[in-house]
């Protein structure tokens, strides 16, 4: 039969897809040229995000917040403000006596402070208010009695300090966590090694700084169902704490995530606005909305934890490493937060691209009486790896072998298992380093810039999504449910959080390819825990490897309906079915095709309504170590990265231009292209942001161990230097390098149509890669981060009056 | 404008009670009652539903708040309502013709400016100003350096700016080709007997 | 998010009108862009009962270069000021300057007349009031001590407006309104005389008077004047270290009289001339002098957001780069 199948009586009324006359496109959906399948929404200003949602008779709610660092609660007066007109409720820390965090092992959290507030900013008590004015005004009339504590703002007083215990119930004093794992010989190692390099590095702290504050509303209706909407990565995780904290059952609580301004790990957590919204629509009956201060986001942070570490690597004459020993010290902040995960990461992600045949972490993080920090884009991986390849790049100095080369001997391969017995699947580093390379004219430049200028390298790696779920469970990690109907629609509904990342697209382009449909026939229904099934979150680059698993599965199952029922029709094997753009066609004959349409109306009538779910959980054999901690950090794929940064210092005055910045990531497969390049750019961008300018620094302590008065004064300890996107100075469009993204493709068979992660491993290497590139460029390192001008100039001061004594 | 003609010089309201404003939005002529310490984002935001409109860092440091006033940018979070009084506001929600995307918006969809759209109105905002500017221009060129500096006010977090830039240079390339176009088109009448 | 607290609108009908109501109506405060106004009452550290919209008065308006010193009023905005042709032909450094404050849509709202107010700028008081309340207070806000310079008894906030280095070594006067029993007068004062050194209240313009314009007289041949900023971000932020400086040459090239202003330092600019370099030519070794004593007389302060040492450095640098416009013609004024 030629042509378009006549009409078939079911189906005469129905409206039709256009489907032109042209002849079958075979192109696939996955790898070709679009953008986020639900941009225009956001684009023309339609998409509601949390703040954007009003409810009849809302209420408006407003935090107060500790003036102290580190403090005992004594008494807690409520009555003025809950006299005050327009104030409906007021609650505090013994209104949500229940404890909560992200990791089961170490919640140390309350939503309100219950006897102690431990960092400047944490939270005392909430007011729920005709008005936002209504509720500031009640918090100025809220009495706190404190008993001021001494507090502790430097890590290494935290490990010495005993008279200062910031969480009295904590075993080990103030160490919030404590990993040491060796692999091989590695004292044995360093002894033999021809050359060792060591060096102390310092990670300081940045921040996420979503354009997006934190809100939520929460709503208690007729029935009794709690619904909380919030501006989360973890709508799964906050639904688990919600019901914990609140002694509400699951089924009675709904999460829904609207569309997201942004997180990058800074919502991956559940926090006060939440519990204080649920608990105050409780208590009122009326829905209730919290919007952050910008001030309260820097506040609630949970970034980048600052790390100070000391690394001896040791190598061959041929620049290969024989043993990496490292160890951290990790400021924790106030509470546990991802901290224990952390910890870990901060040693387990660094086991590849690179062989290690002898290898040793320690790494401490301590509790310090600050906001909490937690996981920022990369996280726990980015600190070590500015470290280990800045080490490199000393060791290709030393060695004279040029440092992409250097890179390239010390390559891990593919298939094959780190020194921690983590599974390495596909591994396009190689052709990373070759496209940076060739793509920043390396070969020819090196050497030969211009006084001043200097081109760096480094590489990286990082997982698709963690093994396990972050607590104890068989269930799945993600899964979807997929409807098709007459409408020649597919409905995906997804447990997945959008929040910039792309991941509603990502199904939709796997979902389109499968079933044969154009991108904008898929609609992609995510994160409502009523509506869709559960998927554990935003947050370690999970989101592609592992819905997209759950969303074949669920396609392919559909796909096998559809083809058997046209096959039927056309009296030819099923396998010669093909589905793509609208059209149902044979494989072997193209000419023959019917609008996918029609390939739905006739399913659904011969075998009802067409429905299908997927689910995946990752494969547990052989992917990790056996021994403790060795699952934490393994991963089903991992992504490599690679950067060449070209910088021109200013001698004169120690400014650090970023000229251009290379990244080459290996993403398995871009199932979205322009959304993978936005990952890398965006990453890229992060990453020299951090590298040059961004600080979330906190003021120390106004006295010292030895009880002498710091510079600083007192009243400023545990304060934030800046807590405004002003003084915060993340870069304009017009501090940006010019960023080109490169995708690397080696398809990794764990990953749905090959594909790995790409939104936080190409920020790891674009650090190291520019730090490498000022030593280039004048001759200095700066291994204490940020590299800011007053740093580079005081160590070209340095190296000139050293030359000067050498003469 | 003289201080006779202003249409906000009649008398001061009373602190707390809501002042009456009249202005053009989006090309339409709207009158709300607001709070006189009400700032425009406010308004918009939670008095006239246009939500399009972003609140990112309370006082100005972000651009997130970007709307036209008179045709011109500015910060919705730092004007008082009070001032808009008689004047022209455009906003995310007022791009665009007909339900047709403005070429910007199409630009930024298909390019992949927009990744979590927080940003992005105000952005939109900043950059329409520019492509109407460069309409009025004798030659007309597209800068990537200018682009950067026109978007100098409006952080990002998510893209790196280079699919917003990229975004921009395209859609500002198709506004030439029609200012182009129509001055060809007006050459050509000129020329006719 | 952060809201203004309650306040009136008050908007004048003109300059009378509005003088007087910034005497009549409770704790008044004139408003034209409110970039910064609104920025600080949000926070808390400035505290109104009633703004006094004056943006729109005539008084107020527009760039007069028609006779020998040009007016500008001071509800001009920004942007307008550095498109102006006018400007761009006579001061480009000035044009420059104020297109180098904050954002374009800062520019588009905020005006020279509130720039040359801009409230003075310190990390212990640009906070909210959580932190400020943490800190216990400031001069400036509601303590006893200064944080910057421990035990000091006056309020060193940094002066932060871009246009006022610039406007200074043009040679700029303030015109300051006033009513005299119920007459507009008017008087004028050289911006070199404007501030002063409380960083509690740094624009010597009494309560009851209005800066309505500001007068820069023409350059003569030979003279030049090159601002420059420096700040962590090419847009957005305040200057971190601000310096402008003025060259007249005579009809030898050599330097007659020349002037340097820095701000971001305390309160009040710091004015230096360069009389003792007069009759010379502008070399690599007087530029080095000259940097050397404008470093040798200016102290940055622990107030804003930066090392202090280090932007001493950098007005160093700044210094000799402006200076070296004269040595290199061809290199521009930035």
């Amino acid at each position: 039969m030629k042509g378009p199948l006549s009409a078939n009586a079911t189906a005469r009324d129905l409206h039709r897809l256009t489907v032109d006359d042209s002849p079958v496109d075979e192109t696939p959906v996955v790898g070709s040229r679009h953008g986020r399948v639900d941009a225009l929404d956001l684009l023309t200003g339609v998409g509601k995000y949390a703040d954007d949602l009003v409810l009849p008779r809302m209420l408006h709610c407003k935090i107060l917040r500790s003036p102290h660092a580190h403090a005992r609660i004594v008494n807690i007066d409520t009555s003025a403000a809950e006299a005050m007109p327009g104030v409906h409720a007021v609650i505090t820390g013994a209104d949500l006596p229940m404890r909560y965090g992200v990791i089961p092992w170490t919640q140390d959290e309350y939503p309100l402070a219950l006897d102690k507030v431990r960092y400047v900013g944490d939270a005392v008590a909430a007011v729920a208010a005709s008005s936002e004015d209504v509720a500031k005004a009640a918090l100025a009339r809220i009495a706190v009695e404190y008993k001021v504590l001494p507090a502790i703002t430097d890590p290494r007083e935290a490990l010495t300090r005993s008279d200062v215990k910031i969480h009295e119930e904590n075993k080990h004093g103030n160490i919030s966590k404590q990993v040491t794992l060796a692999f091989g010989d590695v004292d044995t190692a360093l002894t033999q090694s021809e050359l060792v390099i060591e060096g102390d590095y310092q990670f300081h702290g940045s921040t996420h700084a979503a354009i997006e504050p934190h809100c939520a509303v929460g709503h208690v209706d007729g029935r009794g169902l709690l619904t909380v909407w919030s501006a989360t990565q973890v709508p799964h995780y906050l639904h688990r704490e919600l019901g914990r904290v609140l002694q509400r059952p699951s089924h009675a609580i709904r999460v829904i995530q609207p569309p997201v301004g942004g997180a990058f790990g800074g919502k991956s957590e559940p926090f006060d606005l939440e519990f204080c919204v649920a608990k105050l629509a409780e208590l009122t009956g009326r829905p209730v909305k919290c919007l952050y201060t910008r001030e309260e986001v820097f506040l609630a942070h949970r970034g980048r934890h600052p790390f100070q570490m000391h690394y001896k690597t040791g190598f061959d004459r041929d620049g290969h490493i024989l043993a990496v020993d490292g160890k951290s010290l990790l400021d924790g902040g106030a509470y546990s937060s991802f901290g224990l995960v952390t910890t870990y990461y901060s040693g387990q992600l660094l086991g590849s691209p690179y062989t290690f045949p002898a290898y040793r972490f320690d790494s401490t993080r301590v509790y310090t009486n600050k906001p909490c920090c937690g996981p920022k884009r990369g996280h726990g991986s980015v600190q070590p790896r500015f470290a280990i390849e800045v080490q490199l790049d000393k060791a290709a100095v030393a060695l004279g072998i040029d440092p992409i080369e250097l890179r390239r001997r010390n390559f891990i391969g593919e298939n094959t298992q780190t020194i921690g017995e983590f599974h390495i699947g596909s591994s396009g580093f190689l052709q990373c380093l070759d496209q940076v390379e060739h793509a920043s004219g390396w070969r020819h430049k090196r050497g030969q810039l211009p006084k001043g200028r200097g081109l760096g390298v480094a590489g990286s790696t990082y997982i698709s999504g963690t093994n396990y779920c972050i607590y104890p469970t068989e269930l799945p990690q993600s899964a979807v449910q997929i409807c098709l109907d007459r409408s020649g629609r597919v409905r995906v509904f997804v447990g997945t959080s959008e929040i910039g990342q792309g991941s509603n697209t990502v199904v939709a382009t796997l979902a389109a390819d499968e079933l044969g449909v154009e991108l904008e026939d898929v609609r992609v229904l995510a994160a409502d825990s009523d509506l869709t099934p559960v998927d554990l979150g935003a947050y370690s680059s999970r989101g592609t490897l592992m819905a997209g698993n759950a969303c074949l599965a669920a396609t392919r199952e559909l796909a096998t309906k559809l083809r058997e029922i046209v096959s039927e029709i056309w009296n030819c094997p099923a396998g010669d079915v093909g589905l793509a753009h609208r059209k149902a066609f044979r494989l072997s004959d193209a000419t023959v095709w019917m609008p996918i349409q029609e390939a739905f109306i006739l399913a659904e009538s011969k075998l009802g309504t067409l429905g299908a779910v997927g689910s995946y959980k990752t494969p547990t054999q052989n992917v990790h170590g056996d021994y403790r901690g060795g699952t934490i950090g393994a991963s089903p794929a991992y992504s490599f990265t690679a950067h060449v940064a070209e910088v021109e210092v200013d001698e004169e005055t120690g400014d650090v231009t970023v000229l251009s910045i290379w990244c080459a990531h290996d993403c398995g497969r871009a199932l979205s292209p322009t959304l993978v390049e936005g990952q890398i750019e965006g990453s890229t961008y992060m990453g020299a942001a951090e590298a040059l300018m961004e600080h979330h620094r906190v003021l120390p302590s106004g006295l010292r161990t030895d009880g002498q008065k710091r510079d600083t004064g007192p009243g400023v300890e545990g304060l934030l230097a800046a807590s405004s996107l002003l003084d915060y100075r993340m870069p304009t469009s017009m501090d940006v390098p010019e960023l080109c993204a490169l995708i690397v493709e080696r398809p990794d068979p764990r990953g749905p149509r090959g594909a790995k992660e790409a939104g936080e491993g190409p920020l790891h290497s674009s650090i190291p890669a520019i730090a490498n590139a000022v030593f280039d460029a004048v001759g200095v390192r700066i291994d204490d981060l940020p590299i800011t001008p007053e740093k580079v100039l005081a160590a070209l001061k340095r190296k000139a009056s050293q030359t000067a004594e050498v003469r | 404008m003289t201080a006779a003609e202003h249409p906000g010089a009649a008398r001061a309201v009373h602190p707390r009670d809501h002042q009456l404003l009249h202005f053009q939005l989006n090309g339409e002529a709207v009158a709300v009652a607001a709070p006189p310490h009400w700032t425009l984002l406010e308004v918009l935001r939670y008095q006239l539903n246009l939500t399009g409109t972003k609140q990112g860092c309370d006082k100005g440091d972000c651009g997130a708040c970007t709307v036209r006033l008179d045709g011109a940018p500015v910060l919705a979070c730092m004007t008082l309502a009070a001032l808009v009084q008689g004047r022209s506001v455009e906003t995310v929600e007022g791009l665009g013709v007909g339900g047709e995307p403005h070429p910007l918006q199409r630009a930024f969809a298909e390019l992949g400016a927009a990744q979590c759209g927080f940003c992005t109105p105000g952005m939109l905002m900043s950059a329409a100003a520019y492509l109407d500017d460069l309409a009025t221009r004798d030659a007309p060129a597209v800068d990537a350096a200018e682009i950067s500096a026109v978007l100098g006010g409006n952080l990002c977090r998510c893209t790196g700016y280079t699919k917003i830039v990229q975004a921009v240079a395209q859609a500002a390339g198709e506004v030439i080709e029609r200012t182009q176009l129509l001055a060809e088109m007006s050459n050509d009448d000129g020329g006719m007997p | 998010m952060l809201r203004l607290p309650p306040l009136d609108v008050v908007v004048a009908g003109s300059l009378t009108d509005a003088l007087q109501q910034l005497t009549t109506q409770p704790a008044a405060r004139p408003l034209l862009g409110g970039t910064d106004l609104v920025a600080n009452l949000k926070t808390g550290q400035t505290k109104a009962k009633t703004l006094v919209a004056l943006g729109h008065l005539a008084d107020l308006q527009g760039v007069d270069a028609s006779g020998e010193v040009v007016r500008i009023g001071a509800a001009v905005q920004l942007a307008e000021l550095a498109r102006d042709p006018d400007i761009q032909a006579l001061f480009p450094a000035l044009a420059y300057a104020v297109g180098r404050i904050a954002s374009p849509q800062i520019r588009n709202a905020g005006t020279l007349g509130g720039n040359l107010c801009l409230d003075t700028r310190c990390r212990f008081i640009n906070q909210s009031d959580l932190w400020r309340e943490a800190l216990g207070g400031c001069l400036k806000s509601h303590g006893k001590e200064c944080h910057v310079i421990p035990g000091g008894g006056g309020c060193v906030a940094a002066l932060s407006a871009d246009s006022v280095p610039i406007l200074m070594v043009l040679g700029a006067e303030a015109e300051i309104a006033r009513l005299q029993d119920g007459a507009l007068v008017t008087r004028r004062t050289p911006l070199a005389e404007l501030y002063d050194s409380d960083g509690r209240r740094h624009v010597r313009i009494a309560d009851g008077e209005l800066l309505v314009a500001v007068h820069v007289p023409k350059l003569p041949a030979g003279a030049r004047a090159v601002y420059r900023k420096w700040a962590v971000r090419q847009s957005i932020d305040f200057p971190l270290v601000s310096v402008a400086v003025r060259v007249d040459l005579d009809g030898a090239g050599k330097l007659r009289q020349g002037k340097v202003a820095v701000g971001v330092l305390g309160p009040r600019p710091r004015l230096l001339t360069l009389e003792r370099w007069a009759g010379r030519a502008i070399d690599e070794v007087l530029a080095k002098q000259v940097a050397q004593q404008v470093f040798d007389r200016s102290h940055p302060l622990p107030n804003v957001l930066y090392d202090h040492e280090y932007r001493r450095e950098r007005l160093r640098v700044e210094v000799l780069r402006a200076l070296r416009t004269w040595i290199a013609p061809a290199e521009s004024e930035r």
